[in-house]
């Protein structure tokens, strides 16, 4: 199961409807205590698709491995990814699947109409062939 | 010796060790020996036709080895080498 924290979460919720009706997507630090992933820290990094942002994202490495060296810094580890669906359900799509990496949650934000609508987390497996649902544990 | 930053969830295939300092001039030597020593990272980031995951990035300090020769990227025994894997998507 995944945790997110309140801090963290209204980052994320945020950053999803700012960033609309373009793809948002972010870093979400926190612990792994073995059972249950505690997201206390969510970091909004840039979406650097070259094309329409309407519909891709995509992370730049650096930013990864930035996000990666400020887990370390602050005694935490890099949990999962965030990233939003604008006007869309938040399910993890072929484009999802096929550029997703099995070591993270991936958390997906529905926005609709420029408001947070719905939230899903997935758990890609190493072939990016399947990415079943995690249960995902919301503040409030 | 060079030393190799592993990922948070890799580090269960490292005896929990987020570095590990490996012996090898060059990216390709420096992976070999690391899954040779740790098996189980492997899979992780080789496909079944022993090339690097497409989701696999590595990192030689703070440059990409596909601009540094790729397995072939010199690495100094100073250096650091940093996994960092490649996400993107979009509905």
């Amino acid at each position: 199961m995944i945790r997110i924290g309140g801090e963290a979460w209204q980052v994320m919720r945020a950053h999803a409807e700012a960033i609309f009706p373009n793809e948002c997507c972010g870093a979400m630090l926190g612990r792994n205590d073995g059972e249950t992933k505690h997201v206390t820290v969510a970091l909004p990094l840039e979406n650097v698709h070259a094309g329409p942002r309407v519909t891709r994202y995509e992370l730049r490495p650096e930013d990864l491995l930035r996000a990666e060296k400020e887990a370390r810094g602050r005694g935490m580890d890099l949990i999962g990814i965030f990233h939003s669906h604008p006007n869309h359900d938040a399910y993890f799509s072929e484009t999802d699947l096929k550029n997703s990496c099995p070591w993270y949650s991936f958390v997906v934000l529905s926005v609709k109409d420029g408001q947070f609508d719905h939230a899903k987390s997935f758990l890609p497996n190493m072939e990016q062939t399947e990415a079943p649902e995690e249960a995902l544990d919301l503040p409030g | 010796m060079p030393k190799v930053m592993i990922p948070t969830p890799l580090r269960q295939y490292t005896d929990k060790k987020d570095s590990v300092e490996v012996a090898g001039a060059t990216v390709g030597e420096i992976l070999g020996a690391l899954t040779a020593t740790y098996p189980d990272l492997k899979k992780n980031l080789y496909n079944d036709e022993g090339k690097l995951r497409s989701f696999v990035n590595v990192y030689v300090n703070d440059e990409d080895i596909r601009y540094l020769g790729k397995d072939k990227a010199q690495v100094a025994a100073t250096d650091t080498v940093t996994i960092v894997p490649s996400i993107a998507g979009g509905r």
